[in-house]
């Protein structure tokens, strides 16, 4: 991260359920100590059923998620079918894994096809590309882990998925500083995307009920 | 702008304005040469000022005389001030990341005998003020000295002795600016 | 000496980098590029977007300019507050202008937000953060009216209200207190006057007067210096020299010859 560079310190789940997947992410956007935006959207559309996640520097994530939509868009003209995920994936990763030296950038990269129906891939800081049936990526992420692992189930309900984000990323927020402000969650499957905002005050909480 | 010293201004006043130097030029506290010219004359009633580190005062005064000398063959016509100060500006902005160390002052009387000032930093950020500019080594007892002594609407002869005052006042208290000064009134 | 015309290449001339580097490193001091050191703040209100900016430009601690001009010009329709380097933000948005300009010569339609938007980040992006402008665009487009704040290094946030520069922390505190959705007019020109206000009187980097810019469906309201809280009280003496003061070493006076051209009637008789 380059001296004053606007900061995505996040909290990132993307989860794969029966039908589709769940991403979710906080909406904190810091500079240094400073909150920029409070109310971030960290969940970028890149084709009508592809949706990225982004976290590591604003503006690196923000111009490579410029390109792949760019790129996405043109496969879906020239082809007169919609990218994978699988290809969206790639696409992300041959960038992120080219340019590593220069970009700070975490990426999960998930959503539904009509060939493997909902995945989700990760690309952490060096570019390297993964197929996960969950994903965590950003600052807050370390904190989850645990909690992930503990309570993924494949082919979980639509309902549980999105609870198993909500409640993941409440619980990353919690505990990490540069995560915080509120949670969207978008839900991708064949039917299309669906968006939730919980705002502050409704973000679930646990024992501490302060 | 501490090395070689020197330290330049301009003023404007009732349809007309001064530019002005001193005509030190040092090496840190060693003085070469009393006679610097620091103010070059790009038309007969437009002026520019280049405070700053000699060797970019000397080239950048070349470079602008003979941008100033292609603008009239090409154009036909005398440079304007305005025009001259936007030309300087972005000359400087195009050495963003290797820039001169200069801070021109531009000071002139356009086509209607409008008297015009603009001052700017050494990478051609333009500012327009209608009282005064100053800019070099001096330049915060400069900018003490005008903002107590100028005043609107001065004729010539007033304008020339409150900045020739303000100019020799700002030099009497910094080592690296003195020997007299130059003032032109136009 | 300069023996030949600089031809213009296109980008930074970078001819002095190295020059600078060893003038630096030998101790000489490096005069600071003019920073806006600034308040800048915009919102969105029912029927547009209010745009509002201080006044002062400082070099370190000197202020170097007690009256510019923050909100630059765009298109008709879209204009934006920089804060950062003067020098950046002024030629970042100049270039981007005429752009837009062209682009709407070829395309023959309004320019949107969006095109303005995308321009800037992927200029600043393209220069890493070295150009630094921190600009926030305001505009009324086929959208609607629309606010995006542009970071240095080419990050992009779409916001309902924002502030930048120096005394961001102090306008933005302003706005988290009073800032509703659906503002009108006047209540949105009081709450941006406000937040300037704040940033003018709590940042040490910001002052002077306040810049207001209002845009509606076409419709743009300029108010330069719609509020002097700094007004300075007129002198009480005057400060005239007596002529003769500064002794005189030597003058020279020149005529200055207007030569008018004219068609002269020639003599036919």
């Amino acid at each position: 991260m380059k001296p004053g560079e606007v900061n995505l310190g996040t909290s990132l789940m993307a989860v794969t359920f029966k039908g589709g997947i769940v991403i979710g992410a906080d909406t904190r956007t810091t500079s240094g100590p400073y909150i920029v935006n409070r109310v971030t959207d960290k969940l970028t559309p890149i084709h009508d059923r592809i949706f990225a996640c982004r976290s590591g520097s604003a503006a690196d994530t923000q111009a490579i998620a410029d390109i792949v939509r760019l790129y996405s868009e043109m496969y879906s003209v020239n082809f007169g079918e919609d990218p994978t995920i699988r290809t969206a994936a790639a696409l992300f990763h041959d960038i992120c894994y080219q340019n590593k030296n220069a970009l700070s950038a975490g990426i999960i990269v998930a959503g539904w096809d009509k060939y493997e129906g909902g995945s989700v891939y990760c690309i952490p800081l060096g570019g390297s590309l993964h197929k996960q049936p969950f994903a965590t990526a950003g600052s807050g992420s370390t904190y989850v882990y645990g909690y992930c692992d503990k309570n993924f189930r494949e082919n979980m309900t639509q309902q549980e998925a999105v609870d198993f984000v909500k409640n993941g990323i409440a619980l990353s927020i919690s505990r990490d500083g540069s995560s915080g402000g509120c949670i969207r969650i978008a839900t991708i499957t064949e039917a299309g995307v669906d968006k939730i905002f919980i705002p502050g005050d409704q973000v679930p909480t646990f024992w501490n009920k302060s | 702008m501490d090395y070689n010293g020197g330290t330049v201004l301009a003023m404007a006043g009732k349809n007309c304005v001064v530019v002005g130097s001193d005509k030190r030029l040092g090496v840190q506290n060693l003085t070469v040469s009393t006679e610097f010219q620091k103010v070059f004359p790009v038309t007969e009633k437009c002026y520019i000022a280049l405070p700053g580190l000699a060797t970019d005062v000397q080239t950048l005064s070349e470079l602008f005389r003979l941008k100033c000398n292609m603008y009239k063959l090409r154009e036909e016509r005398e440079i304007e001030p305005l025009t001259l100060a936007n030309m300087i500006s972005s000359t400087l902005y195009g050495r963003r990341f290797g820039p001169y160390f200069c801070e021109p002052i531009i000071a002139g009387l356009d086509k209607n005998n409008k008297p015009h000032i603009y001052g700017m930093d050494l990478i051609g950020c333009l500012n327009y003020p209608d009282d005064f500019t100053v800019a070099g080594c001096a330049e915060a007892a400069l900018f003490g000295m005008c903002e107590s002594l100028w005043e609107p609407d001065l004729e010539p002869d007033e304008l020339f002795e409150t900045a020739s005052q303000a100019l020799l006042s700002a030099a009497d208290r910094n080592s690296l600016v003195g020997w007299g000064a130059v003032i032109h009134t136009m | 000496m300069v023996t030949r015309l600089e031809q213009p290449r296109g980008g930074f001339n970078f001819d002095n980098f190295q020059r600078n580097v060893s003038l630096e490193q030998k101790g000489i001091r490096i005069p600071k590029p003019i920073k806006t050191g600034t308040t800048i703040a915009a919102i969105i209100y029912k029927d547009g977007v209010c745009l509002g900016a201080d006044t002062r430009a400082t070099s370190g601690p000197i202020v170097a300019d007690k009256n510019c001009a923050k909100i630059h010009y765009l298109a008709p329709n879209i204009y934006c507050c920089g804060a950062g380097t003067a020098a950046d933000t002024e030629f970042t948005t100049a270039l981007i202008s005429s752009q837009l300009e062209l682009h709407r010569l070829t395309t023959g339609r309004q320019t949107r937000l969006s095109t303005a938007r995308s321009m800037l980040c992927q200029m600043l992006f393209k220069y890493q953060g070295h150009v630094s402008a921190a600009l926030i665009i305001g505009g009324y487009d086929v959208n609607g009216p629309n606010l995006y704040s542009v970071m240095p290094h080419g990050s992009v946030d779409n916001v309902p209200f924002m502030t930048m520069g120096s005394g961001s922390l102090a306008a933005m505190a302003v706005f988290e207190r009073s800032w509703r959705k659906d503002l009108e007019r006047q209540e949105a020109i009081d709450l941006v006057k406000d937040a300037i206000d704040a940033g003018i009187f709590n940042d040490l980097g910001s002052g002077s007067n306040v810049d207001i810019n209002v845009i509606e469906k076409d419709k743009v309201d300029i108010y330069r210096n719609y509020y002097k809280p700094n007004e300075r009280a007129p002198k009480e003496k005057v400060y005239k020299f007596k002529r003769g003061t500064t002794p005189i070493l030597k003058e020279s006076i020149k005529d200055i010859l207007v030569i008018t051209e004219g068609v002269e009637a020639m003599d036919i008789s």
